[in-house]
């Protein structure tokens, strides 16, 4: 197809404003699939994305249309839209020329609407606002189109739809071919082709998703991966339809796959430039970062027999997720397991979500940290991704916390309540401007490793469900962190470490202690709890010896009940982990997220 | 072959009113047709599924409300059961359990000449507002009447049954509910802490959170305070719940906790000889239409294997105070309890909660405490001796 006949997009959207139901019309309306083949949320295949109504791996669709008697190649690139991903979806947006803003007629602009427009804007896309829901009662286009002014994109101009109900799905259409430009780029030149995701084929290897930006690739091609310098063969080039369909090649603005016996996904890093391995391009195209984990977490087979099928299912899930990192780890507590590096609070959850229901595993997990850059007496700057390995007190010169600049969009009246959160959490604020009479955008930069305290449930609440958030890296700041140990028995349990501020580890200690005293269940005989930094106990609390414990009636008709009941207590109690005498139950380990700052 | 000698139990399913903590098989609203068509059945079931042969040492009614059917009901069925098996002596027991609302002095002196010789009297609490709130059908005067007519209609084997750990309880109300029961001067008392049964009203209740339970350190000092008292009566605990002044222990309970074999009537009743359990349909018309057409009622059954056996022998009989006696356990099953679940005894010995010597292993005070526990650790306890079937 000629450049001027293709034209690729995006669709970027808050969560819940229509973005799937949008993109599931166009492919009806289009006829890329016949109604008995539509499913909602065609795009979204794994069920984790179905049920939680989000997208995790990035997709792309072929649609044709035709438009004043002409032809054109319509190519959908459906983003991941949360906010752990945010760089996969700047990479999916480099591979489009224009993007769809959906948002919500009643709800209007939200922060994830102004954090993907932004990363729109950065990447020279042109943007065109579709305002959906118009059917709701509550909805109020109006409103929004103002709000869209205010954001700086002419609202007038937006197309008023109605998704579900497939009203406005022609003048989108119509709109994408009319505004949104036709590829640049060189046809003649050197192959470039961006990668924008991949996913691991059992029969074909690796499937790498592109967008071709300059010459052309086909099939017997010699091909680089300009990042990382491997080079293969490619046996398959196909579209998506969205069904994989074989092409004999993919030519200048075009977007599709290719396969090429590659083992791991490992080797197709989103981002990276393909190219001719015979004639390759001098430069690469722009923006390639490799994956860098946020957050870190041990992940612990409960029964320790499961560590072989752990470590199977991870390397499983990682044949798909370039992003995903994880080394064995031994804890005292909790035996032989993972430390796992994630993008973000999301990937992790999915991750372990994964694990537990496509694998069958029983796994304790413990609380998500970021990752410290510590430097040590000798000079030397050591990364510190487990609370546990924290070097002692004496030997550390500094302590630097990754920091996010963080974007809340809530209505005025919260305004006071969301600053009052933010200062808690130790954010120095940055800016507070407003969208309209109703709503104002703070902005504050914030410690990574507070927003993973139970950060956005308190911004719900305090805000009654109202704010939004998102959050972008900042960079490295020193600040005057200390690790608070948790003593059961006597006993430090590793797992339950933590890097908290200095000024807050009295607080924080006794919530904590507080906290588990509650969750740990009575045991035979009384178990002192203890929160300490160094070697100062800061907080004691005791969960007290159970005192009874019996079944009170057992007669003739019971005995089989009786028996199956004790057997399911007995199971219960194999679910928790025996950390010397004593059990723990799965949560305790969770519990730092979820205590609240007394003095905050 | 030697004799084979059994307790029976003979379920009345019929009640006036549901008790809010209930979640035995109970039906309330049946005529006295509806009450005699099913005591047809009963009897019917003894002689269609129970060929004769067998001797038996106790038989219980058990409910539901047994005491609400016509007295000459029960003595039709006392009949047949005589007619059918010779008692064991005249040490036999035959219980019938009653609801103090239930009861006239007429009833109690046709029990008594049926051959009912033990009554079980459900008081459960001696305050007016718990009575109401559990739904019990009698006030706190109608206990004492009945026990007190029950003892002149002759009956020398008095049971009281009562509950602790009530929504919102107190100490001081527990001890009234007690001391008061005792001031009738029973011979036996059942102390049950309360038990929350799924699906039952009770259930509900605290979930809605109309009403909470007392703190678990609060029964557990109702508990403590209970077994004291009774014992300067000269009533002990011979059971977990169960506390009779010496040689008025319950001689069919004891059956259920020393595995020894009984056999059943009645809907949703349960029956065990070694090896076998089972258990009937539990729908009153159900039961009642199969066995009138000729049918056999039982819904299912669980065959126990030798080593099953043993630990339900353990668990069960752990409950007693007396504890497993290690001679029986052999003759039973021909090895000694050591050699056979050694290793998780040595465990419970180690901490206190079990002790054993040459003839017997019960649990220690502490292990009374925590008998479920202790249940916990034996209920699939391997047992490491394979044994001749």
């Amino acid at each position: 197809m000629d450049q001027q006949h293709i034209r690729n997009f995006s669709i970027i959207a808050h969560i819940d404003h229509g973005k799937s139901t949008l993109a599931d019309r166009l492919i009806e309306v289009t006829g890329a699939l016949s109604p008995r083949e539509m499913a909602p949320q065609i795009l979204d295949s794994m069920d984790l994305e179905r049920e939680r109504g989000i997208t995790i791996k990035a997709q792309a669709v072929r649609l044709t249309y035709e438009y004043q008697h002409q032809q054109y190649e319509l190519n959908l690139i459906d983003t991941p839209g949360h906010v752990d991903f945010t760089y996969e979806v700047s990479r999916a947006l480099q591979a489009c020329e224009g993007a769809l803003l959906v948002v919500d007629a009643s709800q209007g602009v939200e922060a994830q609407t102004l954090a993907n427009l932004y990363l729109a804007l950065e990447h020279d896309l042109t943007v065109v606002p579709v305002i959906n829901k118009i059917d709701l009662p509550s909805a109020d286009p109006e409103r929004v189109m103002e709000e869209l002014l205010d954001i700086g994109l002419d609202g007038t101009e937006a197309v008023l739809v109605s998704a579900k109900q497939g009203l406005g799905i022609s003048a989108v259409l119509e709109q994408i071919v009319e505004k949104i430009p036709p590829p640049s780029g060189d046809p003649v030149g050197p192959l470039r082709a961006l990668i924008f995701d991949s996913r691991f084929d059992s029969y074909k290897g690796v499937l790498v998703y592109v967008r071709v930006v300059d010459g052309k690739i086909r099939v017997g091609d010699a091909i680089r991966f300009m990042a990382t310098g491997k080079e293969f063969m490619v046996t398959e080039i196909g579209v998506f339809r969205p069904q994989l369909t074989p092409v004999e090649e993919l030519s200048t603005g075009e977007v599709g796959y290719f396969a090429a016996q590659i083992k791991a996904v490992q080797d197709t890093r989103v981002g990276d430039t393909v190219t001719s391995a015979d004639n390759p391009a001098s430069t690469p195209l722009p923006g390639y970062r490799p994956a860098q984990p946020m957050v870190y977490s041990g992940i612990y087979p409960v029964d320790s027999e499961d560590y072989t099928r752990l470590r199977e299912a991870l390397e499983k899930l990682q044949l798909n997720d370039a992003a995903l990192v994880f080394e064995p780890e031994t804890s005292a507590a909790l035996g032989f397991g993972f430390r796992a590096g994630f993008l973000g609070l999301l990937h992790m959850e999915v991750i372990q979500e994964r694990l537990e229901r496509e694998y069958d595993l029983t796994l304790i997990t413990t609380a998500p940290n970021v990752v410290y850059q510590v430097t040590v007496q000798s000079g030397e700057v050591v990364r510190v991704d487990n609370p546990a390995l924290m070097p002692p007190a004496g030997q550390i010169v500094k302590i630097e916390e990754p920091i996010v600049e963080a974007h809340i969009i809530t209505p005025t009246e919260y305004i006071g309540a969301v600053m009052e959160l933010a200062q808690e959490r130790r954010g120095s604020y940055v800016n507070l401007s407003y969208l309209d009479a109703q709503r104002a955008l703070l902005q504050y930069l914030l410690p990574l490793g507070e927003i993973m305290y139970d950060f956005f449930d308190q911004l719900k609440s305090r805000t009654r469900g109202y704010a939004s958030l998102d959050y972008q890296w900042a960079g490295l700041k020193e600040a005057d962190l200390v690790r608070m140990d948790i003593l059961l028995n006597g006993e430090v349990v590793d797992a339950l470490s933590s890097i908290v501020h200095r000024d807050r580890a009295y607080a924080k200690g006794r919530a904590l202690v507080e906290k588990l005293r509650d969750i740990i269940p009575r045991q035979l005989f009384d178990v002192p709890i203890q929160a300490a930094v160094g070697s100062r106990v800061i907080a004691r609390e005791t969960v007290k010896a159970l005192r009874k414990d019996v079944l009170a009636k057992c007669y003739g008709g019971d005995i089989t009940r009786k028996r199956k009941l004790l057997e399911k207590q007995k199971e219960g109690k194999r679910r928790m982990k025996a950390v010397g005498s004593v059990e723990i139950p799965q949560e305790a380990f969770m519990a730092i997220l979820k205590v609240e700052d007394p003095n905050g | 072959m030697g004799e084979r000698r059994y307790g029976l139990y003979v379920h009345i399913p019929f009640c006036q009113a549901r008790c809010t903590y209930c979640d035995f098989n109970t039906v309330t609203g049946m005529s006295e047709e509806d009450h005699r068509r099913y005591v047809g059945a009963l009897i019917q079931e003894l002689r269609q599924e129970h060929p004769p042969g067998a001797v038996l040492t106790s038989l219980y009614f058990g409910g539901g409300t047994p005491s609400l059917i016509d007295p000459r009901l029960i003595a039709t069925i006392i009949e047949a059961v005589r007619g059918w098996a010779p008692l064991v002596d005249d040490a036999w027991e035959v219980t019938l359990e009653v609801n103090p609302g239930t009861a006239t002095e007429e009833a109690l002196t046709a029990w008594r000449d049926a051959g009912v010789n033990r009554l079980s009297i459900g008081a459960q609490a001696r305050q007016p507002s718990h009575l109401a709130a559990l739904h019990r059908v009698h006030d706190v005067d109608q206990i004492d009447a009945t026990f007190l007519l029950a003892r002149t209609a002759g009956f020398n084997n008095l049971s009281l049954d009562a509950i602790y750990g009530l929504p919102d309880q107190t100490l001081a109300e527990w001890q009234e509910t007690v001391n008061g029961l005792i001031a009738l001067g029973p011979d036996h008392l059942s102390l049950y802490a309360l038990t929350v049964e799924r699906g039952t009203p009770l259930q509900r209740q605290l979930q809605r959170g109309v009403i909470k339970l007392p703190h678990p350190d609060l029964v557990a000092d109702m508990a403590d305070w209970a077994e004291l008292r009774l014992a300067a009566e000269g009533l002990l605990a011979y059971e977990i719940s169960n506390y009779a002044k010496p040689g008025k222990e319950s001689r069919h309970n004891r059956l259920y906790w020393e595995l020894e074999p009984y056999l059943a009537l009645g809907a949703g009743a349960h029956a065990y000889v070694p090896g076998r359990r089972w258990w009937n349909v539990r729908g009153v018309r159900r039961y009642v239409t199969i066995v009138e057409q000729g049918g056999d009622p039982m819904a299912g059954e669980e065959i126990l294997s030798l080593s099953e056996e043993m630990r339900q022998f353990l668990w069960l009989g752990l409950r007693e105070r007396a504890g497993v006696s290690r001679e029986r356990f052999r003759e039973r099953f021909g090895v000694d309890v050591q050699a056979a679940v050694g290793e998780p005894l040595a465990d419970l010995v180690a901490r206190g909660l079990v002790e054993e010597n040459p003839e017997w292993v019960r649990l220690t005070a502490r292990g009374r405490d925590l008998a479920n526990w202790v249940g916990q650790r034996l209920v699939d306890a391997p047992i490491t001796v394979r044994t001749s079937e």
